[in-house]
């Protein structure tokens, strides 16, 4: 399956990226997505799925856009 | 008393009087400083109805106890007079070399009150206090302002300006700091002009008073170390703030088109990775190893530093997605002494009636030359500009035919750079915040779209907002430090009162802090029921049209989804409920006595009944 990566702010330094489309083999939930993009070191994640907030344990599905975020508190 | 300098100086334009004033201990700990200062002095000293814009309101700048110490970030200071822009209780604040210089010269803060008969600006070296002419500045933007106050004075000199918005009472102008950029969103900088005071320079040679200074000293020096180390190591300054345009721009929040719609497919253009690409230098407040500012070129070539709320004003909402060119905008913006966000929050007012048909006029959405030009007129008042001048919500009273249900503002004061269209716990804190629109005060927004539902209008929304207030709003703004190393670093709250104890000698818990931010909060609303003594809680409503269905996004996260009126309703009693508040939204006698406001409970009674 197919889905969209976002990754925001600091984290695309991290992650070497900012926007990419990924091809998965199996299914993964948000939580692993963190560990497979080397995400899982650092600050808190923030994630939301095609707009809406997504917990690390829910599965993702062909077609998500995924966007990683660090917390802030404004501008 | 350890941890003040005791003392506040009082400056009269009118006469040229200068009186150096001792307060009380127990002023210092009823009210801490920064806008429990500010706040204080105003209520105490301004007669209602005054004209903001008149001799007999007061510029107060205010400092807290670990103001301008060598700790994480502490290098703010609070500005506030009576809001012109508003009629309410204004302030902002702005990191600035002042901070540091002005607790050093031996003062917690400055009261300026009257009308010099010409232009002068202060300086202030220790106790030298000089009212000097000012006629070689007046009418120069406020990097000219700085350059030529550095060249008589030194680069080592705190300086506040205004630019010509400020002198020219432009209702949003603001109060500019070189190393901290601005502040005092509801126009301060216009009472400053109102004054005839072009500048603040501030030079000390004293040692802030400390309980402990090798103490404070050793912990705050490790704490900068540290903060520093975080934010190298997590990279956040690479970004700063902009990065928060882009979950924006994900989550259905962005301000486009005068907040018409949420987000854009080009918002990328104008995101954090292209403006830490573009950048050309960083800057920060004094004390701050995470600093925030990026510059970038300009359109034209010069300087122009960025954060978020100018990239989200000035950029998406108005949809000029040409980084430089919104720049350009920022840069004119900070030379004037305008406020970015009203700034963009007006000119997109502006598109939108025109748009509409409801206004003619010379200007659409994306006409970044334009843009330009019209915040020229505004600065200056020429023309159509003298309109602008006088922000959304006066401009929609003169229209009418509804177009103040799409003036993006609360009190008279834009909302910051977050569309809450569907997002009602944010909109609650756009409504409630105490001195008009400011995501300052409780940027409940991430919370509210990631850890609970987003549709829900339950307590818990409530609760969330009055608990950043009393953070946000309430310990930043009055010990007087920037919020950015305990979220974004998670730089804990508890070392903001450890700084606290070590500097004033006391034990207090942040509980204890808290309690002073209820305070603030309750007398902040009693001042504006002392102006608006036929205060209704209509006055706590966020812009209509994020309520109207026909402005409901057609697709994305939020298709379809807009504020629901009753549904609000109820989250603002749960709102009132949590802070001891009645159904107008004003504290009860019982709230105000409870946090030792039986004087001011009793002074506001004069006009208008408590519950």
């Amino acid at each position: 399956m197919k889905i969209k990566v976002k990754v925001i702010g600091p984290f695309i330094y991290q992650a070497g990226f900012s926007e990419k489309e990924l091809e998965l083999e199996r299914r993964i939930t948000a939580g692993q997505l963190l560990s497979l993009l080397n995400l899982l070191e650092g600050r808190p994640k923030i994630m939301t799925r095609n707009g809406k907030a997504i917990a690390p344990k829910e599965e993702l599905e062909d077609g998500d856009r995924i966007a990683i975020c660090p917390l802030y508190s404004g501008g | 008393m350890k941890g003040w300098t005791g003392h506040l100086l009082r400056i009269n334009l009118s006469t040229g009087s200068v009186k150096k004033e001792s307060f009380s201990e127990e002023f210092a700990r009823t009210w801490i400083g920064g806008r429990g200062f500010a706040l204080k002095i105003l209520w105490d000293e301004l007669k209602p109805g005054i004209d903001a814009l008149g001799p007999e309101n007061k510029l107060v700048v205010a400092l807290g106890p670990i103001a301008g110490i060598p700790a994480p970030n502490t290098g703010k200071t609070v500005v506030a007079a009576k809001s012109p822009l508003t009629g309410g209780y204004g302030d902002g604040n702005l990191g600035t070399r002042v901070t540091v210089e002005l607790r050093k010269a031996g003062y917690d803060g400055l009261i300026i009150e009257g009308q010099a008969r010409s232009p002068v600006y202060l300086n202030i070296v220790d106790d030298r206090v000089e009212i000097l002419p000012a006629d070689e500045i007046w009418g120069k933007g406020t990097y000219e302002t700085n350059d030529w106050l550095y060249k008589k004075y030194g680069k080592s000199v705190g300086v506040l300006t205004i630019g010509q918005g400020g002198e020219n009472k432009v209702l949003y102008a603001v109060i500019r700091s070189l190393e901290g950029r601005a502040g005092g969103r509801p126009g301060i900088g216009a009472v400053m002009g109102s004054k005839n005071l072009k500048a603040i320079v501030v030079k000390g040679s004293n040692e802030i008073p400390m309980a402990d200074p090798p103490g404070m000293k050793k912990l705050g020096a490790e704490d900068l170390r540290k903060v520093g180390e975080i934010d190298k190591k997590t990279g956040w300054s690479l970004q700063g703030t902009t990065g928060v345009l882009s979950w924006c721009n994900e989550v259905a929040a962005l301000p486009v088109r005068n907040m018409r719609k949420t987000s854009h497919p080009d918002a990328w253009k104008i995101d954090g990775e292209r403006l830490n690409n573009a950048r050309i230098a960083t800057y920060g407040c004094p004390n701050c190893t995470m600093r925030c500012g990026i510059a970038i070129h300009d359109h034209e070539g010069r300087e122009s530093e960025l954060d978020y709320e100018n990239v989200g004003m000035l950029g998406s909402n108005l949809e000029i997605f040409d980084l430089p060119q919104l720049a350009s905008l920022n840069y004119l913006c900070d030379d004037y002494g305008l406020d970015t966000i009203s700034a963009g929050g007006v000119l997109g007012f502006y598109a939108d009636a025109i748009d509409h048909g409801v206004i003619e006029g010379n200007f659409k959405f994306g006409d970044a030359e334009r843009a330009k030009e019209l915040l020229r007129m505004t600065a200056h008042r020429e023309g159509v500009g003298n309109f602008l001048a006088e922000g959304s919500r006066r401009m929609a009273q003169k229209i009418g035919r509804d177009s103040m249900d799409y003036a993006i503002q609360v009190k008279g004061l834009e909302c910051s750079a977050y569309n809450c269209k569907f997002i009602p716990g944010m909109a609650l804190a756009f409504a409630t915040s105490p001195i008009g629109a400011h995501h300052k005060e409780s940027w409940v927004i991430m919370f509210e779209i990631t850890q609970t539902s987003r549709e829900s209008y339950g307590p818990e929304k409530a609760q969330k907002v009055v608990e950043l207030q009393r953070i946000r709003g309430g310990i930043f703004e009055f010990i007087v430090a920037c919020r950015f190393p305990w979220i974004e670093l998670g730089w804990d709250l508890q070392h903001y009162a450890d700084y606290f104890n070590k500097i004033t000698g006391l034990n207090w818990t942040l509980d204890d802090l808290f309690k002073v931010g209820d305070r603030i909060y309750a007398l902040m609303k009693l001042f504006w029921l002392r102006e608006f003594p036929d205060w209704d809680r209509a006055r706590d409503y966020p812009p209509k049209v994020w309520f109207d269905p026909s402005n409901a996004d057609k697709e994305g996260p939020i298709a379809g989804q807009v504020l629901e009126w009753d549904k609000y309703e109820k989250l603002l009693d749960s709102f009132y409920e949590i802070r001891g508040w009645d159904k107008r939204g004003i504290p009860t006698r019982k709230t105000a006595l409870g946090l030792g406001l039986a004087k001011e409970a009793a002074e506001v009674e004069r006009f208008a009944k408590l519950e």
